[in-house]
Formats: C-alpha cells, sequence, structure tokens
C-alpha cells in the first residue's frame, strides 16, 4: 500500500512492489483515515521532489527526517497542501452521480463507498448501478449516461487511443480500484495437467479483450513458450458465463476476476490453478475511470469523488474490515453470490478446489496509486499483441491517462512543474520492467505479433 | 316523344385484351330509356354484359362510348338518387339489419337526428317484413331475410331510380316467390322506377312493365323490348291464369334458347 | 360427441403436469461424489463439492421454494439493482406496452396506406421486406449507440420489432375488404374518409387485431431480449442477474413468470379480437 507510507522514513521504500506491508500502515490506520490522506499528500510531494527514490533516500538519510520534513515545509507548503486536500476547493458542480460497476469484487471500493457512506461525507448523491457487461459499461460512460465508471485498467488507455470504439475520447484514470485478486481457474478433468507446456489445443476465456487478465494470461503462456494466439484459443467471455461453460466442458480454463474462480471452485467446477499474484504481484486490475471532460469540467465534483474512492479503497484495505465487506457487498444489490465464496476470496483463506485449504492475505488488495509505469507496461502488451499497430509516445498517453491528479495539481497550484512519471519499478514473472524502455522490453519477447 | 327519366344512348363496353388492344365490345349500340314509375327488366345470356350496364348505371363502372342521362343531367359516378340492390345482399356484416338500413339512411340524410334515423329505418324494415328482426346481425338471418334488408336498405333512401341485379338469384323458390309479390306491393305502391336484370322468366313477367331482351356477347345488343300489359294487380299465384301469360313466356323462353344463343344482328326497338 | 365430459380437457392437463413434474424431479437427483474432504474444506465450498460433485440442476421442490419467496413478497425495493419480481415485471410490462402502443399509432395508418393504394404498397414493399427479417438484438446496438438511453433504446427496439405483423396485417385486411362492401358505400356517396372509418375499418378489424395479437407476443420476447442486455431493471435484468449468480432456480422461476405474462398479454388481445369479430 505505497500511497500511504510514511515518505520520511528513510528506511521505508516508497518505490518498490507492493505486499509487504511495513507498520507504517497500521499506524496510519490507528490515527484514521484523514491521516491515510495526509500520508498521501506527502507522500505525492516528495515522490515529485524526489522522483529517484534513491535520492530520497540518501537525503533523508543525511539530514535525517526531522530536518528533512522542515526543508520541505519551507519550501512548499505541505500543511496547506494536506488541509486543501482534506476539503473540496469549492462548491460541488453537480452532487448527483451515477456510477456504473460491474458485479465483481475488483469493484469493492466503489460499491463499498455506497453502503459505508463515504459518497454521503463528501456531499455526492451517488447511485452506483450495476451494468451488464465491459462493452455497455464503456458505452454508458462514453455516451455520458454514467458519471464515472468501473473499468479494467487497459480501457481507459484504449478508448484515449481510440482502440476498438468508434472513435478516440480522452480519458483518465484516476485511481485504481485493486490489485491482485485474479486467478487461472482449469477445469477439473484437468487437474493432473497442470504444466502449461501441456496446454496446446486448450480453450481458454477471458472477460474482455482490453483487461488484465488478457494480458497476465498471455504473458503467463508466452513465457512458458505457448503462443496465445497459435497454440491455444483465447476467448472474450462474460464472467458469469465463463463457469457454466466450463461446466459444459466448452473451454478448458480461464483467467477471471474474482469472484468467478472461487465460484468455480464452490460449485465443484474447476480448481484454481495460480493466483495472479504469483504472476504478478501488485499488479492493477479494475480502475475508477472518467472523462477527462469530467475531471476538467466539474473538478470539485471530481475531486469529491476520488476522495470518496480513496477512503473506501482504504477501508478496503484493511484486513480487519474484509469479513464485514464480504456480507456487504453479497446481497443481490450488489454481486449477489454467496458470502461465503466473497469472504473467501476477501480474507484469502479459501479452498483451492484440489481438497486443500490455503491461506494467502493478499489474494486481493486495494490500493489507488495509478502509476503509470502500469500504464506503459499495459501500453507495451497492447502493442506485442497486435492491438495497437502504430507507434505511440509512451510516456505522454501514460501521463495524460493514469492521473497522479491529486499530485499534478496539488503542484500546478504551487507554482512548481508537475513530475515526470516512471516512479514504480516492479517484475512480472521474474523479468523485471524499466518503463523508461519500453521499445527494447517489447523487443525481448520471443512471442509477439509486432 | 318527351325525353324519357332514363335515357341510355348507344352505350358500349370495352376491355382491354392481353396484349394491350381493346378487345371487341362486350355489347354495343345499347339503347333504351325508362318513364318514370316504369319497373323494366333486362334478360339475357350470362356474359352479355347485363351487369355491366347496371353497374354503369349506378355509377361504379364507366362505359367505353354512349351517354346515359338521367332526368336531363348525364350521370357521373355514383349517387343516391340511383340506389342499388347488389346481387350477394351486400350487408356490412358487424352491423345489425337496423343498422345496415340506417347506414343508409344516414348517408342520404346526414341531418337526421337518431331517434328519426331509427324510426325511417324501422319503418323500411316493417315494410319488408323484419320488423322482429331488427337486431340481429346478417349471419344470424337466413338468405331470404338478408336480401330483404337489401331492399328496405335500397328503398329506404327512396331514390329517384332503383337497381336491382339479379336480387333473388341465391334464394330457393318458395322464398323467391313470397319475395317477389312483396316487392310488386311495395314498388306499386311507392311508384318506384326500377331497372331489374333476372334470369328468371317469371319473376320478370311478374314484375315488369316492359322487359329488354339482350342478345349474347361479344357486340351484345338489346334486340327486343315487350311490353307486358298483364292485369297490374297480378300476383305469383294469379299469373299463370292471365290469358296471354303463356304466349309472352313462350316468346321469351324461344328467345333465349334460340336467338339469344347466336349473336346474330336483329332489331333492336 | 356424446357424453363429453367439460373437465375432460383440465384433468389431462394435469396428469400432464405432474407427469413432467415427477421425470424433473427423477432427474434432478443430487450428484453427490464419493470423496471425502476435509470439515474446514467442506465448510467453504458448495454442498455438492464437498462430496466431491458438481452443484446440480435444481428440483422442482427448489424450484417451488424459491416461486414462494418471490410470490410472497413481490414488490419489494431494495436499491436500484435489487427489486421484487412485481416491480421487475412492471418495468417490463411498462416498456413493452409503450413500444407496442407507439408501434401501432405508426403500423395502423401506414398500413391503411399501404393497403389502399397499390402504387403505396409496391412503392413500400422492398423496405417492409428488408427491414422486417431484422432481429432485435441486432437493432440494439445500433439504438444504444444513437439514442444512448438505455431505457429508450429498449421502447425503440420493441416498436421496430413489433411494427412489422402490424403494419403487414393492416394492409392486407384493408386490401382484402369485399369490393361489395365498398360498392355499397360508393353506391351510398360516402365520403372517402368516412368509408375508411365505417366500411374499412371494422371490415379489417378482426385481421388487424391479429397482427396486434402478435404483435405483443414479439415485443414481449424482445424486451427481455433487451433488459438483459442494458440490464437495470426488467424481468430480463432480474434474468441476468440471476444467472450472474448461478441460481438456475431463480432463473426458472423468472421463466415461468415471463411465460405468464405472456399468455396475459396475448389473452387480453384475443378478448379484444373476438368484439371485433363477425361472421360473413
Amino acid at each position: 500500500m505505497s500511497l500511504f507510507r510514511n515518505p520520511f522514513n528513510a528506511d521505508t521504500r516508497l518505490a518498490c512492489a507492493c505486499g509487504r506491508h511495513a507498520s507504517p500502515a497500521e499506524h496510519d490506520r490507528a490515527q484514521g483515515l484523514d491521516a491515510a490522506q495526509d500520508r498521501a499528500v506527502e507522500s505525492a510531494v516528495m515522490r515529485a521532489l524526489f522522483p529517484q527514490d534513491d535520492l530520497r533516500r540518501r537525503f533523508l538519510r543525511a539530514v535525517g527526517s526531522g530536518t528533512a520534513m522542515a526543508a520541505v515545509s519551507s519550501i512548499f507548503p505541505l500543511a496547506l497542501a494536506k488541509e486543501a486536500f482534506a476539503q473540496s476547493t469549492g462548491p460541488l458542480e453537480k452532487q448527483k452521480l451515477k456510477v456504473g460497476f460491474i458485479p465483481i469484487t475488483c469493484a469493492t471500493p466503489i460499491i463499498m463507498a455506497h453502503p459505508m457512506g463515504f459518497y454521503a461525507k463528501q456531499g455526492l448523491d451517488v447511485e452506483v448501478v450495476k451494468t451488464a457487461g465491459w462493452a455497455l459499461i464503456r458505452d454508458k460512460a462514453m455516451s455520458g449516461e454514467y458519471d464515472a465508471a468501473h473499468m479494467l485498467s487497459p480501457m481507459p488507455l484504449a478508448i484515449t487511443l481510440g482502440a476498438g470504439t468508434s472513435g478516440a475520447v480522452p480519458w483518465t484514470m484516476p485511481a485504481v480500484e485493486n490489485i491482485n485478486g485474479q486467478a487461472i481457474t482449469l477445469a477439473m478433468k484437468h487437474k493432473d495437467r497442470r504444466d502449461p507446456k501441456d496446454w496446446k489445443g486448450f480453450k481458454l476465456a477471458v472477460p474482455f479483450d482490453y483487461s488484465m487478465h488478457n494480458y497476465l494470461l498471455r504473458y503467463y503462456l508466452a513465457e512458458h513458450g505457448i503462443d496465445p494466439d497459435t497454440d491455444v484459443q483465447i476467448r472474450s467471455i462474460p464472467p458469469p458465463e465463463m463457469v457454466a461453460n466450463l461446466r459444459a466442458d466448452n473451454i478448458d480454463g480461464f483467467l477471471a476476476p474474482d469472484p468467478v474462480n472461487q465460484r468455480a471452485v464452490y460449485d465443484g467446477v474447476g480448481f484454481i490453478h495460480i493466483l495472479s499474484k504469483e504472476i504478478w504481484d501488485g499488479h492493477p486490475c479494475c480502475a475508477f475511470a472518467a472523462s477527462k471532460e469530467f475531471v476538467t469540467r466539474m473538478p470539485n465534483t471530481y475531486q469529491a469523488l476520488l476522495k470518496s474512492i480513496i477512503e473506501a479503497t482504504a477501508y478496503a484495505h484493511d484486513a480487519s474490515h474484509r469479513k464485514e465487506i464480504a456480507a456487504a457487498i453479497a446481497t443481490p444489490n450488489y454481486l449477489n453470490q454467496p458470502v461465503t465464496v466473497l469472504e473467501q476470496v476477501l480474507t484469502g483463506t479459501y479452498a483451492d478446489g484440489l481438497g486443500k485449504v490455503i491461506k494467502v492475505p493478499e489474494r486481493i488488495d486495494f490500493d489507488p496509486m495509478p502509476w503509470p509505469s502500469f500504464a506503459v507496461w499495459i501500453l507495451t502488451q497492447m502493442k506485442r499483441w497486435g492491438q495497437v499497430r502504430t507507434d505511440i509516445d509512451y510516456q505522454k498517453i501514460a501521463s495524460e491517462v493514469f492521473l497522479a491528479t491529486d499530485a499534478v495539481r496539488l503542484m500546478r497550484e504551487a507554482g512548481m512543474t508537475p513530475p515526470t512519471t516512471k516512479d514504480k519499478t516492479f517484475s512480472v514473472m521474474g523479468k523485471p520492467f524499466d518503463a523508461t524502455k519500453p521499445d527494447e522490453y517489447l523487443a525481448s519477447f520471443k512471442i509477439r505479433r509486432t | 316523344m318527351s325525353k324519357p327519366f332514363l335515357d341510355i344512348q348507344s352505350l358500349a363496353k370495352r376491355y382491354p385484351q392481353r396484349d394491350g388492344n381493346p378487345g371487341p365490345p362486350v355489347f354495343d349500340e345499347v339503347s333504351f330509356g325508362i318513364d318514370r314509375g316504369q319497373f323494366v327488366c333486362v334478360i339475357g345470356h350470362s356474359g352479355c354484359g347485363k351487369t355491366t350496364i347496371l353497374n354503369i348505371l349506378a355509377g361504379i363502372d364507366h362505359a367505353s362510348e354512349g351517354v346515359v342521362i338521367m332526368d336531363g343531367r348525364e350521370i357521373d359516378g355514383p349517387s343516391l338518387e340511383r340506389g342499388v340492390v347488389f346481387q350477394a345482399h351486400a350487408l356490412l356484416p358487424w352491423l345489425t339489419a337496423l343498422q345496415n338500413v340506417a347506414f343508409g339512411v344516414r348517408s342520404r340524410w346526414p341531418e337526421y337526428s337518431r331517434d328519426k334515423v331509427r324510426e325511417h329505418s324501422v319503418r323500411y324494415l316493417e315494410m319488408v317484413g323484419l320488423g322482429h328482426a331488427l337486431d340481429k346481425k346478417p349471419s344470424e338471418l337466413s338468405g331470404g331475410m338478408k336480401q330483404r334488408v337489401g331492399i328496405a336498405r335500397a328503398f329506404a333512401i327512396q331514390p329517384k331510380m332503383l337497381l336491382l341485379d339479379e336480387p333473388f338469384g341465391a334464394l330457393d323458390a318458395l322464398t323467391r316467390g313470397t319475395i317477389q309479390d312483396e316487392l310488386r306491393r311495395i314498388v306499386r305502391a311507392t311508384q318506384q322506377t326500377v331497372f331489374m336484370i333476372t334470369h328468371d322468366v317469371d319473376e320478370a313477367i311478374l314484375l315488369s312493365d316492359r322487359i329488354l331482351l339482350m342478345s349474347t356477347g361479344p357486340h351484345a345488343r338489346i334486340a327486343e323490348s315487350v311490353d307486358i300489359d298483364l292485369d297490374p294487380d297480378r300476383t305469383r299465384s294469379s299469373l299463370h291464369h292471365e290469358p296471354r301469360y303463356y304466349d309472352i313466356r313462350n316468346h321469351l323462353v324461344d328467345f333465349l334458347v334460340d336467338k339469344a344463343a347466336h349473336p346474330k344482328e336483329t332489331i333492336s326497338s | 360427441m356424446r357424453g363429453e365430459k367439460p373437465w375432460g380437457a383440465p384433468l389431462l392437463s394435469v396428469v400432464i403436469l405432474v407427469a413432467l413434474l415427477l421425470v424433473w424431479h427423477a432427474a434432478t437427483r443430487s450428484t453427490a461424489g464419493e470423496a471425502v474432504v476435509d470439515a474446514e474444506y467442506a465448510a467453504l465450498v458448495g454442498g455438492a463439492a464437498a462430496s466431491g460433485g458438481k452443484t446440480p440442476f435444481p428440483g422442482p421442490m427448489d424450484v417451488g421454494v424459491q416461486l414462494w419467496q418471490h410470490l410472497k413478497d413481490p414488490f419489494y425495493d431494495r436499491g436500484p439493482n435489487d427489486k421484487g419480481i412485481g416491480l421487475q415485471l412492471a418495468y417490463s410490462i411498462v416498456r413493452v406496452l409503450g413500444g407496442f402502443l407507439l408501434a401501432a399509432v405508426v403500423a395502423i395508418p401506414l398500413g391503411f396506406l399501404i393497403g389502399m393504394s397499390r402504387t403505396v404498397y409496391r412503392a413500400f414493399d422492398p423496405f417492409i421486406q428488408v427491414l422486417k427479417p431484422i432481429s432485435p438484438l441486432a437493432w440494439m446496438p445500433l439504438a444504444l449507440y444513437t439514442i444512448k438511453d438505455a431505457d429508450t433504446s429498449a421502447v425503440f427496439v420493441i416498436f421496430i420489432c413489433s411494427l412489422w405483423p402490424m403494419l403487414v396485417n393492416t394492409a392486407f385486411g384493408v386490401g382484402a375488404v369485399r369490393q361489395d362492401w365498398l360498392n355499397v358505400a360508393r353506391t351510398l356517396e360516402v365520403s372517402r374518409l368516412r368509408t375508411a372509418f365505417l366500411v374499412i375499418l371494422p371490415a379489417a378489424a378482426p385481421t388487424i387485431m391479429t397482427g396486434m395479437r402478435i404483435s405483443v407476443g414479439i415485443a414481449w420476447l424482445v424486451i427481455v431480449a433487451a433488459e438483459m442486455l442494458i440490464g437495470g431493471t426488467g424481468i430480463g435484468y432480474f434474468v441476468w442477474n440471476e444467472w450472474n449468480n448461478l441460481s438456475i432456480a431463480n432463473i426458472i422461476c423468472a421463466i415461468l413468470f415471463i411465460g405468464v405474462i405472456g399468455m396475459l398479454l396475448d389473452t387480453v388481445l384475443a378478448r379484444a379480437a373476438r368484439l371485433v369479430s363477425y361472421r360473413e
């Protein structure tokens, strides 16, 4: 949960793969959510000042955290910034909002903000509307029927590039909904055939073409020497139909968002082969997305909405809340699933379908930071598989779509230039990703379409 | 001689052939007159164009040549002045007997109040003996009753001229007899001018003042006009006691069997 | 037929129903597996999976229980995504009636024009022939793209699909009015407008009503499909929501409700058709 780490602690790594919680996070929790927000602002400022995390740590070791805080405060009004972020900067342009969501566990922050009152706290009257599918949610968001929507993290990029839509519309992703939280599930009959090299001829399903699921599955297959376009068949199938298709033997497996994986286990139809966390720990999955028009035309409403989402995300991140959340979102109004299925997903203590009970507490986690390096990785994969065929300016698109908006805006208001991106490095299946060299990364893959 | 009330002059009807050229006329040079109050029948074989002549008189068909003048004016299209009783009663099946007649009455006198329309219609239905069947739909009436409603409707609009197209062709002999008597009674009481087409020789002799004999087409024409100067009070039962009845009848039958069957030129009168 | 009992047919229906239920019950007895799993695991999975099997197709008892749940409280409203079955059906019916009536208002006058004039008929015929067979599911994306609003799109799709039977039947009924009746009106010097209302309309009414009956059946069919695509409210959305939960029992309940409402709509129109029918 890197956004909520203490940036003034030389020992914390702000820019490292998440999933290894340091105690400052718990410390923040104890102090309440306002502290989390303060931390968010401080984090953003520090990150902006020291884009290279190494530099920040050396600086802190050199001067000590107390001096560092004073020094930074003298050149940047941290207190003011925190206050500014804590309150809305003006009257809300629009109070009644419609936010669409797809009934999967990734949407937990968007859904939770409703019954937990986070929207109301910001003065918003938000109606969370269950939507039938990704294409529909995209269309309704683009047509303006939804003010903001739950989307797959590649979707804002695709919409901005005009891939898969009738026209390019600038879209933004102010926050990531969740990280991890997916899995590869296979049909019961394949329980002795778990080496991907044996999967030639398999029919596999993903929820949507422009999804982390598609890219993760393809990456996983390619790393094992399977070409995802010629050796197997990958189809887009709506999540509820995945379990039914698995049961009917139409597909051999899928990489899907939860609760679909756990539901397959619950119904005795499949088993969980591998969690997505084991492919790329800390990968983004779903996003909270809004059109650039919404962000620029209604900045106060946008900020209020974003704040409620951040609060909800922090609440969901807290492991002690997970059981309560599972019970709240299981109702027919939201996910409409048996409570135990959601509990297993959210708490990470689950049945794997092969008779074992497994405990992985970070099976799903919630961190809103839209790292631009995520965007660059997604863009490389979109190019890798031929979804985008033109040359693109990775950094530009990443920074325009994946907004570290609060930091950017606060910086601008203080008269400073916005920070450049590329602030989180990570590895996927052991292979490190350098967001400054996307083309080399792309070229390093044997299996690709470009 | 003063002009007759209905004056038909040189009527002819041609239909286009399949290749588009006009064919030979079904009938041509058809000319005759009908005086006011006269009952004229036309007899001839099928295909000589009798119904076509009637349709032209009714205004729902047009002649290829010739003209029809009624009461000094050339006719042009259908008119309430020429009421029609169609071959197959043509009652509107969703309306009751009373409503059917009222339909005609209201078309003739749109200014009538509802009560007046009803009273007028009931009068004519009673005249044809259907006072007890006012609210029955046509499907609930026998063939004879349906035809009587048609007659009531035609009479109710009090047209200057009544056109009847084989009105009793579909009825059985007994019913036919009864209605014929009724029709004669009503026509004489109202002094209605009537033009009727029929196949039934006896019926023609009973009802008409004059019978027109048509030859067969193509080029059909009025071969002969026979005056019927029998007892004006004749009825169905008394008809065959008339001394000249069989003469007239034989003459007509001879024509139908012999001359009408052979499309030769004959004198028209 | 001598001695035909009036209760013969209903009794036979009941017998068939009972037979079907028995067959269904027998076919869905649980497919419990033989595997033994530990208690903690068993607690985390569904009943069938706990013994190594797959969750089975629900039997008539399960469906019956769900049916009762729905009928007990059909009009509850617990938020935009969770409403009682009565409310969902009401939403669907309103949309159907909206699209259907709109279609009637367009189809019947247009059908009249087409039926009365050969030229107009020939002019419109190619369009009708091409548009008639288009499936509602093909119209849906087009509607969403142009109209954008989901509810209006659903009503539009109902409209465009229930238009054709009414249009074709009206045109046919009007064109097939007996010439005799039209001649009666002509000889009575009835104006064209009065003829249209007093003669042609009642004469064509049974055929028009038949067209309406067919249309309402199609409209009801289409709304379920349309609502599954657009979500929100309605019986189609209910089916999709329960599909998400893989609750086959609820889906069967929904199917029963859909069938019953479809039957009611058809009955209403059949009654109306009887009012305007006549025997020649």
